[in-house]
């Protein structure tokens, strides 16, 4: 069981707000991402879950039990973290095997569960390696293993993938979302990273300075974000945001176009641009578009097969029924 | 970052060695300034009547303390001296490729290791004692009258001696530094037109400069301890030729029983060394952060 | 990137260094090679430098005549028994300090090498007249509290400079996984220090092996080490040039070699990690 929640947490670093009072729902099984821009809290949010920092204020309950003030130790919680934090002077058989160890489950049993870890996470060739002899995919898994061993509650993961390389991040990316599928464990897992928050989570929860933004399913945030700010941090390549004549026009201060819902024409449309810097990616191609009266350039994802080039005339017309409106305040209207 | 649980179990862990510290500090520091506004001599058990500033009077007044503060600075100016250019050429000089780096890298090193009163034992007797050492063969040999030491420049010998101790000090403190100066920063001053010289000034004497100052400040604390080389070589004497503050406290307190001025001498000394501890303490707190 | 230079250039370079070298040297040498001379050999005119019949007449001589063990001995509880006892009293302290780190860590840190520079003759008084009371003039114990106290801020000083370099998410891994105070501290934090403490340890042995102030001052007979011990050589027997060479060699021999091991830690530990 693995049900978290969380009423009223604050946390202060000396005068420093660093989390506003703040209450979230994490429901047995879920798969829940934190994410916000560096310094969000997100990762303080995480750590004050683990125990391993106190909350200034407010409680927080596992599985219906008040656990605010029960050490790490005790929290029956397991935790991945950004440096993997393997202990580097044993094999990585005993680093497995170190939470078993403390919790004093015999050796049968921890020799049963750090095969069947090791199996899994195609580990058993390297048992008996220190964790410097492994590349840093395989560090990843270890950490994963020795946090799987423990059959916690819940996982806590803090930024795992922010250490590997492209490549292999998405590899791990799938097997932690597959991991999640076959243990129907609730995970935590903190990321900058939107893609990773939109390709894994079932919930997302967007941090600012502190603040719960939104929360809600990926499709949610990229459907109806809440405001400006999940608008413009939710999605890739990023919401074209436009004020003036256009947005007043639509009875908004502020309104919004993904790059996706922009249909561009070398011919005819609704405005008038010259193409700055495109993106070619095979599939797709996004161009960069520059319009009078519009400071920033617009992005306009095309098929791929489009043939524009640097300084062409371009006509774009947005899809006005997926266009997202906001008032002064940045908050959404509808 | 931590929490409630960690934080306490911190102050419980660190209180042993504050507290141990804390006495071995406060205690003796008491009793130091306590004891230098007391007649006090162990020749004359008895009351230790209060007299206010006397031993501090006596003691400052002494030609003796004279004679020990400009001892001192000459020492300790002596030795820094010597081993603070000595070191930077050295440290220079090892630092460019050879062969067998690390052999003499160890043979300078060594010096570091001699107990004090092995070193100053082992020069008075068997290098500068005037009949039989070394030195002496060598005057013979080229024809000179052998150099009598310790009779006619007994400070400068111990500053010799002192040096030695502590030249690969300041050699491998440099060193360290040196070589953690980037070659590319040399390539490109030599592709700027900078000559050797050039490049010692403004790019290798700027880089040492903090190792610089570390080896001074922390050379000047221990020299102005120095204590050993001075009992085994000349006892302070002839007279008071090379009696430092060290030695002089040293003399009144256990030579001549008087506790009273020993205090007030060791008080003086304390004051000393603060002015020193706190340049030193400012250029280590800077680095804390780092 | 190695700059290319000439052979030239690089056996000049070599030939003056280790000239240098040699005549820094050379005292530790020539003591070594006196040591095992005669009496008449170690004073010859012209001195000799191998071709001398070798003995070993000196060092049983010195044994024989004034216990050179006891010294060698008190030297070694000494030396080891400060060490360990500041490193159980310093390791606690120093993981306080690098991982749960306050607003007075620092502070903390700057006081403990302020006590460092306290001149020792500005206490010697009243730790001398401490010691006469308690008894403990001439006792390896008594040597053992003093040297303890004056190289501890160097001991935690040092282990603090490693710890901060262990990353403190290891901890709190340790920490999630079970794992209590002691445990962690002794399943993870000890065995990642291991070659931080063994170089604190190394320094610290070498420190008061050699320390010449209080060792000279409190002691006699009876708990001399080998420092004091040597000392007595200053009177007219430090004239026997071989005995004088075989004691000096055999005293600063072991400790040349932890030395020379522990060069490196040197920097770090004796200007308090101001240069590494």
């Amino acid at each position: 069981m693995g049900r978290i929640a969380l009423h009223g947490v604050t946390k202060n670093f000396g005068d420093t707000e660093v989390i506003r009072p703040l209450d979230l729902e994490i429901e047995d099984g879920e798969f829940v991402v934190f994410v916000g821009p560096s310094g969000c809290g997100k990762s303080t949010l995480l750590r004050l879950i683990a125990g391993l920092e106190d909350v200034t204020a407010g409680r927080i309950e596992i599985d219906g039990t008040d656990a605010t003030g029960v050490p790490p130790a005790k929290r029956g919680l397991a935790m991945v973290f950004q440096s993997y934090a393997l202990y580097p002077h044993m094999s990585v058989r005993k680093n497995i095997a170190f939470p078993m160890r403390m919790a004093g489950i015999d050796k049968v049993e921890q020799n049963r569960r750090i095969d069947a870890a090791a199996a899994a996470l195609n580990l058993t060739d390297y048992l008996d390696r220190r964790p410097g002899q492994l590349s840093g995919g395989q560090r990843q898994r270890v950490a994963i293993g020795r946090a799987i061993v423990r059959e916690p509650a819940a996982f806590l993961f803090d930024e795992p993938l922010s250490n590997l390389d492209a490549a292999l991040r998405v590899g791990m990316r799938m097997e932690i979302s597959e991991l999640h599928t076959r243990l129907k464990t609730t995970m935590v897992y903190v990321t900058h990273d939107q893609v990773e928050a939109m390709t894994m989570a079932d919930k997302i929860v967007v941090l600012q300075d502190g603040v719960i933004e939104q929360v809600g399913s990926p499709l949610d945030l990229y459907r109806e974000p809440r405001n400006l700010f999940v608008a413009g941090f939710i999605g890739s390549p990023k919401m074209n945001l436009m004020t003036g004549d256009e947005a007043v026009r639509r009875g908004a201060t502020t309104f919004g176009i993904r790059p996706e819902h922009i249909i561009a024409s070398p011919s005819e449309g609704l405005w008038q641009g010259t193409v700055g810097v495109s993106e070619h990616l095979g599939s797709d191609t996004f161009f960069h578009v520059h319009m009078k009266d519009h400071p920033a350039p617009i992005t306009v994802r095309a098929g791929g097969e489009v043939s524009l080039h640097h300084g062409d005339t371009i006509y774009l017309t947005p899809d006005e029924t997926r266009i997202h409106r906001f008032d002064v305040q940045g908050m959404r209207l509808t | 970052m931590a929490t409630k649980a960690s934080r306490s179990a911190a102050r419980v862990m660190i209180a042993p060695s504050v507290l141990l510290l804390l006495g071995w500090m406060l205690i003796p520091l008491a009793l130091t300034l306590y004891f230098s506004v007391l007649r006090y001599n162990l020749l004359m058990p008895g009351a230790n009547p209060f007299v206010g500033v006397e031993n501090y009077t006596y003691f400052l007044t002494d030609p003796a303390f004279t004679d020990a503060i400009i001892n001192t600075l000459l020492l300790v100016g002596g030795v820094l001296t010597i081993t603070v250019l000595g070191g930077i050429a050295l440290a220079i000089l090892l630092d460019q490729p050879m062969w067998g780096q690390g052999i003499v890298r160890i043979l300078v090193i060594a010096p570091f290791f001699v107990m004090p009163t092995v070193s100053a034992l082992v020069w008075k007797n068997m290098f500068m004692n005037p009949v039989n050492g070394l030195f002496a063969y060598l005057a013979k040999a080229i024809g000179m009258q052998p150099f009598d030491f310790f009779a006619a420049a007994p400070l400068a010998s111990i500053i010799g001696i002192v040096s030695w101790q502590w030249l690969p000090f300041a050699t491998l403190i440099l060193l360290t530094a040196m070589q953690s100066l980037d070659s590319e920063q040399l390539e490109a001053a030599e592709m700027d037109g900078a000559g050797p010289l050039a490049r010692f000034r403004h790019i290798m004497l700027p880089h040492m400069a903090r190792a610089i100052t570390v080896v001074i400040l922390i050379q000047t604390i221990f020299l102005l301890s120095i204590f050993a080389e001075i009992l085994v070589t000349t006892n302070g004497g002839p007279g008071t030729a090379s009696t430092n503050l060290t030695f002089l406290v040293y003399a009144e307190s256990l030579l001549r029983f008087d506790v009273g001025t020993g205090s007030a001498g060791g008080v003086v000394a304390i004051i000393l060394a603060n002015i020193v501890a706190i340049f030193l303490m400012r250029m280590i707190g800077k680095n804390l952060d780092t | 990137m190695a700059r290319a230079i000439s052979a030239r250039r690089k056996a000049l370079n070599t030939a003056i260094a280790w000239t240098i070298g040699a005549m820094i040297f050379f005292p530790i040498l020539w003591t070594f090679l006196t040591s095992f001379k005669t009496e008449a050999q170690a004073i010859a005119d012209p001195p000799i430098f191998f071709l001398f019949d070798w003995t070993t007449e000196n060092y049983t001589t010195v044994q024989e005549r004034s216990n050179y063990f006891r010294h060698f001995w008190n030297s070694v509880v000494i030396s080891i028994g400060s060490t360990i006892i500041g490193l159980a009293i310093a390791i606690p302290a120093a993981w306080s300090m690098a991982f749960v780190p306050s607003k007075h860590t620092r502070n903390i840190l700057m006081w403990m090498l302020s006590t460092k520079m306290l001149p020792p003759v500005g206490v010697l008084v009243p730790i001398y007249l401490l010691f006469r009371d308690l008894k403990l003039l001439d006792t390896q114990f008594g040597l053992i509290i003093v040297l303890t106290l004056i190289n501890l801020p160097i001991i935690v000083w040092m282990l603090y400079t490693y710890f901060k370099e262990i990353p403190g998410e290891v901890l709190e891994a340790a920490r999630m996984d079970g794992a209590t105070l002691r445990s962690e501290v002794l399943y993870i934090l000890l065995p990642m220090a291991v070659p931080g403490i063994a170089s604190t340890m190394l320094l610290n042995i070498i420190l008061a092996w050699n320390e010449a102030f209080w060792t000279l001052n409190l002691t006699a007979a009876k708990a001399a080490p080998l420092t004091a011990f040597i000392a007595s050589y200053s009177s007219p027997e430090g004239l026997f040039y071989a005995k004088l060479s075989a004691a000096s060699t055999m005293a600063i021999a072991p400790i040349l070699i932890m030395g020379w091991f522990s060069q490196k830690q040197l920097v770090r530990g004796l200007t308090f990690g101001a240069v590494k």
